[in-house]
């Protein structure tokens, strides 16, 4: 097998001493059970690969698949190994060899065909003229109505958000291993997106843009907290508990800004087991939720079980496939008799603060 | 022979049994720097399923080797003679705790972290915490006889196992030990199975002793400017007359690992040593400590910073636990490998051994590191060095012979903790050569067809190079 982009991780990969670390809280491990699922089992296809000791299989792609790149590995890996970097790389490789989840396939001829995820032809961004770039991003390209929402709320907050026509950042294509359709996409988002400074709605285009474009993004929370004073929010009086998106938190660090507009809002913040950079997965990121939406759906359930055991009325997040997954979890543990917490995006608790 | 796998699908479930080569790879492999291919995984997930697997193999003459998070640093996992690997990571329950009795009883998969995150509320703990008890199961800490931070005055592991249930190579199932803290007669067999290492039964269930929380702790750090002088003042401790809960040791080399790695702060000093001191008593807590801080002074240490924040002590420890994996970032281009790893020495020869590892290093061209529970003997090393070169292979191989020369000289065991399997044979088989025969004859007693974990400790190749393939591409002759 040609591995073209795993060569690039050669040395980290000698750096991996194997010592397990990684599979500690791994979600797909704790779910699988078999150590080819984890982490370390995903580098060490890495490594059998770029050294000629393993050739591809369907199961082998699966394995690697099998991931929703929380990025909770490097937080427990002492050696802080960018494991998720490796998954993608290793990804890239299978996916030249015509490794490719059906699923995931679909996903990315949408972008070529559409420029977003859903192949959406009649999605388009609310183009106005403005002063600071903002970009939507595929998934509130969908949720058209949360997208004017929150631009209504920017502007009530005097930013004035510029927005052109625009195509999907090409996350997908990377996460998926499609590295010739990356390329392409790229170029078509620089042409579309030549800013040098954004604001995102979707954590995982800010941890995008900021990663591989160079431009200077920032979540909307970011905005959110720098602002939302002068609006005098009202409380919002109730107990919370608050889900860290993993690009928000583990790529992009952002902690306690969501918890200081969790504070200016009059919540009571009650904290889950797993949070901030140890947060646990919400099962929707990576393609796992095309590629195997069993596995997916009992990693969000979990994470909607430690919500409940923290007695909050809502569990709040800041990433729309965080909110989607949880609250399709929350009425799946609720019509078993599981318990369920109402799952809300922050922008509807701002939202009812400022109105 | 070949291995029947749909007779283990039968036995232990399709959806726990394997032969795809790809999982047969992932299994071939622990933390040490030896592969090797495996011809079947199974996961059983109860007793009677590693019976039934058991019986097959015995009949069939087919090696089994017991696994649990393949964290181990010797490759007690790595099946050098292919076989069945036994994941027990499913056999994950802990069966009672009895606090009356100041006990528990527990599957052999269940993760350290995890049974003393359910016991801590309970006031009692299990002590031996290894610094991969966040992965470590409970079992595979038993084969190994593993220990840790706390070892200086908790004990290892063999401290703290009463009694456990066996399956044996023909498959029978044997209870061994007890529920009481003494026991006087008849053969230790409990005890024999603690350092075993898989080579004489499947540990099913295991009986251990708690141990109660203490009510007061406090650490210190001090540093030196010589390791000589951070050597002399753990042999100065552990005589005074005082027990530390911790003593650990670390030299620059790792000092300057876990802060590149994990930016921990550490101070940029030749070495400094931690101390933590526990009890009922909060007045004697302290009044050990400040033993302890006037003998660090006597010994040439400065800066002394003491605590008893438990956040701060979290922070600290846990550097010190991470520090294994951190090591590879010490230098780039140098990884760290596990091979001289974990020797014991007796406490007056303390000094002279941390300055001796850090001389074979630079005498054989390798970096050599120097940290451990030294207050309970353990001195930890780890080689660091280009692994795509084969000179340094060469210079390791030299390195970890004198280094265990060394050891063996000054009346030192080769492994304090992480076991011998393959890496260190070489070095134990010297030190223990009068009664090799006799583990031989145990061995052969209890697994006449020689199927458990076979040709590890004293079966071992003599050369722990050629004993499998390792996990690097360069080729070591």
């Amino acid at each position: 097998m040609k591995t073209k982009h795993l060569k690039d991780w050669e040395n980290e990969l000698d750096i991996c001493i194997r010592c397990s670390y990684c599979f500690e809280d791994c979600p797909i491990f704790k779910e699988l059970g078999w150590e080819s699922s984890s982490a370390r089992g995903k580098i060490l296809f890495a490594y059998g690969f770029l050294h000629g000791e393993l050739e591809p299989s369907e199961f082998i792609a699966k394995r690697v698949f099998d991931c929703t790149l929380c990025r909770l590995c490097k937080e427990k890996c002492s050696a802080k190994v960018d494991i998720t970097e490796i998954i993608e790389a290793c990804r890239a490789d299978l996916a030249k060899e015509g490794f490719v989840l059906p699923g995931h396939k679909e996903m990315l001829e949408n972008i070529v065909a559409t420029g977003n995820i859903f192949g959406d032809k009649e999605a388009r961004a609310p183009v106005q003229d403005g002063e600071t770039p903002l970009f939507i991003g595929c998934q509130y390209l969908a949720r058209p109505n949360r997208t004017k929402g929150w631009i209504k709320l920017l502007e009530k907050m005097g930013v004035k958000p510029k927005i052109v026509e625009e195509t999907c950042c090409g996350f997908p294509m990377k996460a998926l291993g499609d590295r010739e359709k990356l390329e392409k996409q790229k170029k078509d988002f620089k042409k579309k997106f030549p800013f040098k400074e954004a604001i995102t709605l979707c954590p995982t285009c800010a941890a995008f843009l900021k990663e591989d474009y160079d431009i200077d993004a920032k979540h909307v929370i970011n905005v959110v907290l720098e602002k939302l004073g002068g609006l005098k929010p009202k409380s919002v009086g109730k107990k919370v508990t608050y889900h860290d998106p993993c690009d928000l938190g583990r790529s992009l660090g952002v902690y306690n800004q969501p918890r200081e507009v969790l504070s200016k809002l009059g919540v009571e913040l009650v904290e889950m087991k797993g949070n901030r950079n140890l947060s646990n997965c919400c099962g929707g990121g990576g393609g796992m939720l095309v590629s195997d939406v069993p596995v997916s759906d009992r990693i969000a359930d979990k994470r909607v079980k430690e919500a409940v055991d923290t007695g909050a009325d809502l569990l709040v997040t800041a990433c729309p496939t965080c909110e989607q997954v949880l609250s399709k979890a929350s009425a799946r543990m609720s019509e078993k008799g599981q318990g369920s917490i109402k799952v809300q995006e922050m922008f509807d608790l701002l939202w009812n603060a400022v109105k | 022979m070949k291995v029947d796998i749909q007779h283990l699908k039968k036995i232990v479930g399709p959806e726990n049994a394997s032969d795809d080569v790809a999982e047969l790879y992932i299994y071939g492999s622990d933390a040490s720097v030896h592969q090797a291919m495996p011809d079947a995984v199974v996961r059983p997930g109860k007793t009677e399923e590693v019976q039934e697997v058991m019986r097959y193999a015995n009949k069939n003459k087919i090696p089994v080797i017991a696994r649990g998070s393949g964290s181990g640093m010797s490759g007690h996992a790595v099946p050098i003679d292919g076989g069945i690997v036994m994941d027990m990571k499913r056999m994950n329950k802990i069966l009672d705790i009895r606090i009356e009795d100041v006990l528990c009883v527990v599957q052999p998969g269940v993760i350290d972290d995890d049974l003393n995150r359910v016991l801590r509320p309970k006031g009692v703990f299990y002590p031996p915490t290894p610094a991969s008890s966040r992965v470590a199961t409970i079992g595979g800490e038993i084969a190994n006889n593993a220990s840790g931070l706390r070892s200086v005055k908790y004990g290892a592991t063999r401290d703290s196992v009463l009694g456990m249930k066996v399956v044996l190579a023909n498959g029978d199932l044997v209870t061994l030990g007890s529920n009481t803290r003494v026991e006087a007669s008849g053969y230790q067999l409990a005890r024999l199975m603690v350092g075993s290492e898989g080579t004489l039964g499947i540990i099913v269930e295991a009986t251990l002793r708690l141990t109660p929380v203490p009510k007061f702790k406090a650490m210190a750090m001090a540093k030196f400017n010589k390791l000589e002088d951070a050597g002399k003042t753990i042999t100065a401790v552990m005589t005074s007359g005082i027990t530390p809960s911790v003593l650990e040791l670390m030299d620059n080399v790792a000092i300057k690992a876990v802060n590149t790695a994990l930016n921990m702060g550490l101070p940029d000093v030749e070495a400094i040593i931690m101390f933590e001191a526990d009890g009922r008593i909060k007045a004697a807590v302290e009044a050990d400590m400040n033993d302890i801080e006037e003998i660090c002074e006597a010994n040439g240490a400065f800066g002394i910073e003491m605590s008893d924040d438990p956040k701060e002590m979290t922070r600290i420890f846990s550097g010190r636990k991470k520090l294994f994996a951190a090591l590879s970032r010490y230098q780039k281009g140098l990884s760290c490998t596990s091979l001289a790893d974990d020797m014991a020495v007796p406490n007056s020869k303390m000094a002279a051994t941390v300055q001796e590892i850090v001389d074979v290093g630079k005498r054989n061209n390798v970096v050599m590191t120097a940290y451990g529970h030294c207050g309970s003997g353990v001195v930890h090393t780890k080689i660091l060095m280009d692994t795509t070169k084969p000179g340094q292979w060469d210079n390791a191989r030299k390195a970890v012979s004198e280094v265990y020369d060394f050891v063996r000289k000054v009346g030192g065991t080769t492994s304090g903790e992480h076991g011998i399997a393959l890496s260190k044979a070489p070095s134990w088989k010297k030190e223990k050569k009068d009664s090799l025969e006799m583990m031989r004859a145990i061995k052969k007693a209890l697994d006449p067809n020689n199927i458990l974990n076979p040709h590890k400790m004293m079966d071992a190749p003599d050369d722990w190079v050629k004993a499998t393939d390792l996990r690097y591409t360069t080729k070591v002759q």
